[in-house]
């Protein structure tokens, strides 16, 4: 039996929900709340929502999604365009490959793969940001915001989580 | 007849396989193609990008106005809490300043006649243009706001921005709706600057730190910390005397220079159109002859001031 309109538009909005909540929940990252200092060290969201659907719904997470929220990362925070959409596509891979590692297992375990993966990310962000300013950018700031990603990583994953349960499905 | 969706999946799905299999390499080729053309300022990488951020700039728009009455409410809650000692630092001050406006009043009245001797022929003032910060100074990799100032306002490439008192970067981006500043924090500026009290000439360059560098100091440059440090108009991109901060740190980590401006703060900014044309004007816009050797001549010179209005 064929699925009727109604039921296949369901089916593609609750299977576009990944994408567009991150794509919402980076806004923060771009909008000035007004706190002293903190878009200097604001967790990256896009970081961690495309590990979480990587490792727990790569199927909904497809590289070319990955490279669409990487671009609009990048062109609305102000990064050398392909900046973030390189580094969220190395992590998508990792994360996928490695998904086996994650899946099944208590959540530190995830926690920890996280903080490893994202630490390889945010090296690779440096180390393009050197290489295109042809300068060396020695600031305590990107260590700051590596930890900030890290240690906010299991309240993003409770939203993901939600909104797995409840919009994805 | 029947038999046509078949074969379109038929042909369809050696693509779709070959699209997965490939997709992933070609989207990371295609994210290192991007660097490159957008180091390479291609001409439509640019286009994209202010294509998109003018098409979320409403969004943007919208987003930071609760963001900046939550940062007047935490303003006003510090302000009671020291609403006390700030009456006295004030009075203080007040009573400071009040010697110095005899000063200035007694050297404004100096300066008007000996003008009016050598019949100076003073700058046209700046056209100035408000907008609202409408995104942050953008983490650790990179220093620029976006402001709500297109290019139906006057925004165009090349304008400085000052906020409050203090020089906060230059035009880098415009759209029809939106610009974006890049800050003169960021890795990539590079601001000439004069340090004001010794005359020495310099050029501030950003790391991604809130204290960038003053460098290419003269040899023989006796700064001291809490020298003002303004921008020397050099290049003929900037005007001259847009105050930028003081010295903070002379060491062997270089001169460290803190700007006027409060990062943290950054809500209102003003585009400053001094009319002049300069390395990254509008294409077509005739370039300055030669960099001015004294900086003032910037915006002194009658040429640089009849080139900017005859500007349509």
């Amino acid at each position: 039996m064929t699925p009727g309109l109604a039921q296949r538009l369901d089916v593609w909005a609750r299977n576009m929900m990944p994408s567009v909540t991150t794509l919402f929940l980076a806004l923060p990252n771009v909008v000035p709340l007004g706190l002293p200092a903190m878009s200097d060290v604001m967790p990256v969201v896009t970081l961690m929502a495309v590990f979480y659907w990587s490792v727990y719904r790569p199927d909904l997470m497809p590289p070319a999604a990955v490279f669409v929220l990487g671009l609009a990362h990048d062109i609305l925070a102000g990064n050398p365009t392909g900046l973030m959409a390189l580094t969220l596509l190395v992590i998508h891979g990792v994360a996928v490959s490695q998904r086996q590692v994650f899946v099944g297992k208590p959540f530190f375990v995830a926690w920890l793969g996280f903080a490893v993966i994202s630490a390889g990310g945010f090296l690779l962000m440096w180390i393009m940001t050197c290489i295109l300013a042809a300068e060396l950018l020695l600031t305590m700031a990107v260590v700051f915001q590596y930890l900030m990603t890290v240690v906010s990583f299991p309240l993003a994953a409770w939203i993901f989580v939600r909104v797995h349960r409840y919009l994805v499905r | 007849m029947a038999s046509r969706p078949v074969s379109f999946t038929r042909v369809a799905q050696p693509v779709r396989s070959l699209w997965h299999r490939f997709a992933y390499a070609a989207l990371v080729l295609a994210a290192f193609g991007l660097m490159l053309l957008g180091k390479a300022d291609v001409v439509i990488v640019e286009r994209a990008r202010v294509a998109v951020t003018d098409a979320v700039t409403p969004i943007l728009e919208v987003l930071s106005e609760p963001a900046s009455s939550m940062t007047r409410v935490f303003d006003q809650i510090a302000e009671l809490r020291d609403l006390r000692g700030e009456v006295d630092r004030l009075r203080e001050e007040n009573g400071r300043l009040r010697r110095w406006q005899h000063v200035a009043g007694g050297l404004q009245a100096e300066n008007q006649a000996l003008r009016n001797l050598t019949h100076f022929v003073a700058p046209p003032g700046p056209k100035v243009i408000s907008g609202r910060a409408i995104s942050n100074a953008g983490g650790p990799f990179v220093r620029s706001i976006l402001v709500n100032i297109g290019e139906r306002h006057g925004a165009r490439r090349g304008l400085a921005a000052v906020s409050g008192n203090g020089f906060v970067g230059v035009v880098v981006e415009v759209g029809t709706h939106h610009s974006r500043v890049l800050l003169m924090t960021d890795l990539n500026s590079q601001i000439p600057v004069i340090v004001q009290t010794t005359r020495d000439p310099g050029v501030l360059a950003g790391d991604n730190s809130n204290r960038p560098r003053l460098q290419f100091l003269p040899q023989n440059a006796h700064v001291s910390t809490g020298d003002p440090v303004v921008t020397s108009g050099e290049g003929g991109v900037l005007p001259a005397g847009l105050p930028i901060g003081v010295i903070t740190a002379i060491g062997d980590a270089g001169v460290h220079v803190k700007p006027i401006v409060d990062w943290d703060r950054l809500e209102y900014v003003q585009l400053l159109d001094y009319r002049i044309e300069g390395v990254s004007g509008a294409p077509g816009a005739k370039p300055l002859k030669a960099a001015p050797a004294y900086p003032i001549k910037a915006s002194e010179d009658p040429a640089t001031v009849t080139s900017g209005s005859r500007r349509p």
